[in-house]
């Protein structure tokens, strides 16, 4: 077994000091060291989209990334992610568009940096930027419609 | 349990040949993509990795002094995918790499290591091949060269020697024509069940590879200079892509899995290899 390492991980604006083993991932350094259980353990093979957080901006699957790689990385949350998120969780909320809520975190994180880099994302661009992130609940329709209808407030 | 003791940072290509050479056991992890999915599966167990994240040099891509593009072999799908350089005959690489999987994928995963992994359901090697690409090699006996077409020898097996790392993708200089990748898969981001990479210049040189065409046994692209020739000389026309299609489908041997059946992949090739050839017609003629 590989022993555990420090390392420090920027979360959410915050340094942490962490033990983590080498082979150790993202998702489970956060989930299990730094109690941020917003990101899902779902498929662990980089299929469903649900451990989705963003390193530096972008959203990336933290199951598969091993936390010692993130060593001079930003990473944000669905617990520290603010300003688009904030909106889109509204729209979340309006829409109708969680169900289960295990996919909701990484859908508002993917979306988040889709509408940071296209404020005014078309419906077209939205369904294939959360093409990656699976919902076995809701048929999509009302998470698409809770993201267009944050872009379309940008259209405004 | 994992048997992972070390995790490298080296800064020069030759640095990360030379940590490689160590043993069997040690890895090289570019993007992590497809490594760590391993690893989470128990498919693999290295003892030590060697991460290319802080190799600057294998970072971006640039203009060669031949007119060509390098491609660092750090280059993740998602830069490809909005290089306006990969114009013309080369926008085949564009493509293809904008239909890797998803975009969370697209920012983590590098060309570098998908053509070293060489997974038979990987968009980027038929592309590669049909654009006449050049894979740069870099070990601690220096760099070396071997086309596209040469590199890919079969099931995750390439012409990497031991210790040897892909340090760039080398594209030859932009002429014009049209380059695409048509790619047919059950939904977005799965693996194809047969992809058609064309690239064509203007002067009716044309490159033609079938990717995933098969389910096992000698699943590199499928490739023939002569079917190329064919297309070339027959203009793109429908007869010379329904020539194409036949002797592609008959070179492919395709076998069954869970995405397709043999008979299946037997039938969409020539129809794949005719919707590409008259799309590159059409945007051909559009362009002049």
């Amino acid at each position: 077994m590989s022993a555990r390492q420090t390392l420090v991980l920027r979360v959410n604006d915050t340094e942490h000091e962490v033990r983590a083993a080498l082979h150790d991932t993202l998702l489970t350094v956060l989930r299990d060291q730094l109690q941020l259980t917003g990101a899902k353990r779902g498929c662990n093979h980089g299929v469903c989209g649900a451990c989705t957080v963003l390193v530096d901006g972008r959203p990336v699957r933290a199951c598969l990334t091993l936390a010692h790689t993130c060593r001079s990385a930003a990473i944000t949350t669905i617990e520290g992610a603010r300003g688009i998120a904030d909106r889109l969780r509204e729209a979340f909320e309006q829409a109708g568009a969680v169900q289960c809520g295990f996919c909701s975190s990484g859908m508002v994180l993917t979306a988040s940096a889709l509408l940071a880099a296209r404020p005014a994302a078309s419906v077209e661009e939205i369904r294939a930027g959360l093409s990656g992130n699976l919902c076995r609940c809701t048929g999509y329709r009302k998470i698409v419609d809770a993201v267009r209808a944050v872009a379309q407030g940008a259209e405004r | 349990m994992s048997a992972l003791k070390q995790l490298h940072f080296p800064q020069t290509p030759e640095e990360a040949a030379r940590l490689l050479a160590r043993g069997d056991d040690v890895r090289c992890i570019a993007g992590g993509a497809s490594l760590v999915a391993m690893m989470n599966l128990d498919l693999v167990d290295p003892v030590e990795l060697v991460s290319l994240a802080e190799v600057a040099e294998l970072r971006g891509i640039s203009a060669t002094p031949d007119g060509g593009l390098r491609i660092g072999a750090m280059t993740r799908h998602r830069e490809l995918e909005a290089e306006a350089r990969l114009a013309g005959p080369l926008a085949v690489l564009r493509e293809a790499a904008g239909k890797v999987a998803n975009p969370p994928v697209r920012n983590m995963g590098t060309i570098g290591g998908v053509v070293a992994l060489a997974d038979p359901a990987a968009d980027y090697p038929s592309a590669l091949v049909a654009a006449d690409a050049v894979v740069e090699l870099a070990s601690e006996r220096g760099r070396r060269r071997v086309p596209a077409r040469e590199f890919f020898l079969g099931l995750y097996t390439t012409a990497l020697a031991p210790a040897e790392i892909v340090s760039a993708i080398l594209l030859p200089p932009a002429a014009p024509g049209v380059g695409l990748y048509d790619k047919l898969a059950r939904v977005a981001g799965d693996h194809a069940i047969v992809a058609v990479a064309l690239s064509v210049t203007r002067r009716a040189d044309a490159g033609i590879a079938v990717g995933r065409a098969i389910g096992g046994g000698a699943p590199t692209p499928v490739h023939d200079p002569k079917v190329d020739a064919l297309l070339a000389q027959g203009r793109l026309s429908d007869a010379a892509a329904a020539q194409a299609g036949a002797a592609l489908a008959a070179a492919a041997d395709p076998t069954d899995d869970v995405r397709a059946s043999a008979e299946y992949r037997r039938l969409a090739i020539p129809r794949m290899v005719a919707r590409a050839v008259a799309r590159a017609r059409d945007e051909l003629e559009r362009a002049r």
